[in-house]
């Protein structure tokens, strides 16, 4: 079980050398909590990815502490527990999918009868068993996003972490997403998952965050989500009303 | 720890071997075994100093090749293609990703040397039936330490490719810096010989400040040269195993203190 916790992150960075420094998140915080999907969506450069980077440690906030288990996510213990799936995952060209998994399941210490089987099982269920032999590089856009969902979740991790998951998939690739997000759900793990699509996020998430410039512009709790899905309220509506209040904060500043 | 730096090792000599450039790096180290039987008529006198001295020098070139526009592209485009993410969201400490990326590279020279070897041993061996009298000096014990000693030479290189892909955000600073590493490893003794033997006849060339530096340098780029035992080879002088074994423990623990360096850097190193 793992619970997330974001206390006041602050994070800029400099895109190169003799450029100026950008804010990529400002006093964000938030918490994710065990056994539910989370979802963060927002517009292009709101800071989603850079909030997942802090989160898996590939980055490091100016400020502010984030925690899993309260334990800070310096320790990287945590990500035995992890799987995730980047936006647009580049994997290694030359290798078989059936050699990336061996990798995976070899990187998180399972034995090789168990990486042959849940290899196997994810393949199935993600629809991409014919393709298990073929070198990675031939692989089309849909196809990779599939393998990656097969490298993410192979070790049957307790959280689960998608960037743009649907990106790339055709609408079977997407009910299989979808599809897969419940089961992970039902089985009690924590998904945290960024998207654009906001009918997917609406159907999928117990809790939601709207990020827009790097700030935390609104929460939504699971009542509030329940509420979308009903159709007493419009997730749309209220997306588009947030980051345009932000819009006018920033403009009036 | 030791099974997902093995992983990462193996990963990466995989995605190396199935590199269409090898195959063209291979070839070309072919051409010129083939080359050295097809002209070995030519070379009277010298003709088994010529051959082993090509033949070893066709295998140094090619493992240089390799660690050069195969090696530095196996770690740099992890990092530019952002396959690091994937890796690192796995438990990897960054220490265990540097050594991973060592242990596959040098598994990919050692890979190639060893096919190259096989030729290069039927190469000598042919040159050698054919001209029997020009091989009196000629061992093959002697020639097989070159070998070795050119394993280790790229080892070396592979862990100073390591430091700077560590270090740098571009695969072309890391492969500038790592040529002029080799470049500058591989002369300095000599220069060094040189302007103290010119010194101690009375003549100065270099001023007293810059033999200082030189020599600054030359403690710290790695003496590639203290691996060259090319010469011995061709003209069949005995080893001293003392300097064998130095030169071996000098690139061994050269090779370890740049790669801890190159982990203690790359754990401060953020991937936005």
């Amino acid at each position: 079980m793992l619970d997330i916790q974001f206390s006041t992150i602050n994070k800029t960075y400099k895109p190169g050398l003799f450029k100026k420094k950008v804010t990529a998140l400002t006093e964000v915080s938030f918490s994710v909590t065990t056994g539910t999907v989370f979802g963060l969506v927002g517009p292009n450069g709101a800071g989603k990815s850079t909030t997942i980077r802090l989160l898996l440690n590939l980055s490091r906030p100016d400020s502010g502490t984030i925690t899993v288990n309260r334990a800070p996510v310096t320790d990287r213990d945590f990500l035995r527990q992890v799987g995730y799936l980047p936006e647009n995952p580049y994997l290694y060209d030359h290798l078989t999918l059936t050699e990336l998994l061996r990798f995976a399941g070899a990187a998180n210490g399972l034995p090789a009868a168990q990486i042959a089987e849940r290899s196997a099982l994810l393949a199935r269920q993600t629809g991409i068993g014919h393709a298990m032999k073929r070198p990675l590089r031939t692989f089309s856009k849909g196809m990779r996003q599939r393998a990656g969902l097969c490298y993410a979740l192979l070790h049957d991790p307790t959280l689960v972490i998608l960037d743009e998951p649907m990106s790339g998939l055709d609408p079977l690739g997407r009910k299989m997403v979808c599809d897969l997000i419940l089961d992970l759900k039902g089985q009690g793990k924590t998904v945290f998952f960024c998207s654009h699509i906001l009918s997917d996020v609406e159907r999928l998430c117990d809790a939601l965050a709207i990020l827009d410039r790097g700030r935390l512009v609104r929460t939504f709790s699971d009542g509030e989500m329940a509420a979308f899905r009903q159709g007493e309220a419009s997730l749309e509506e209220a997306f588009v009303a947030a980051v345009s209040a932000q819009a006018e904060q920033g403009g009036a500043a | 720890m030791m099974r997902r730096v093995w992983a990462l090792a193996v990963v990466t000599c995989r995605e190396g071997l199935r590199d269409r450039s090898l195959y063209g790096i291979l070839l070309f180290a072919l051409l010129v075994l083939g080359l050295n039987v097809a002209v070995a008529g030519f070379f009277m006198r010298q003709l088994g100093k010529v051959t082993v001295d090509m033949n070893l020098s066709a295998l140094s070139f090619a493992g240089l090749l390799l660690v050069f526009f195969i090696g530095i592209n196996l770690m740099a485009k992890d990092i530019d293609k952002k396959t690091i993410h994937l890796v690192l969201s796995r438990p990897f400490s960054r220490g265990e990703y540097i050594w991973g990326k060592f242990f596959g590279l040098v598994l990919l020279v050692l890979a190639t040397l060893a096919l190259l070897l096989v030729f290069s041993c039927a190469t000598v061996a042919t040159v050698r039936g054919l001209y029997p009298n020009y091989f009196d000096g000629f061992s093959w014990s002697i020639f097989f330490w070159a070998v070795l000693f050119i394993a280790l030479q790229l080892m070396l290189l592979c862990a100073i490719v390591v430091f700077f892909s560590a270090i740098t955000t571009s695969s072309f600073i890391t492969l500038i810096f790592s040529m002029a590493s080799y470049l500058v490893g591989i002369t300095l003794e000599e220069v060094l010989f040189y302007l103290k033997s010119q010194a101690a006849q009375g003549e100065v060339i270099a001023s007293e400040s810059l033999q200082r530096l030189l020599e600054v340098v030359a403690w710290l780029v790695p003496n590639f040269a203290a691996f060259d035992f090319k010469t011995e080879a061709a003209h069949g002088l005995a080893l001293d195993g003392v300097r064998l074994a130095v030169n071996a423990g000098y690139g061994v623990c050269y090779a370890a203190l740049v790669l801890w360096l190159a982990a203690l850097i790359f754990k401060r190193r953020e991937f936005n």
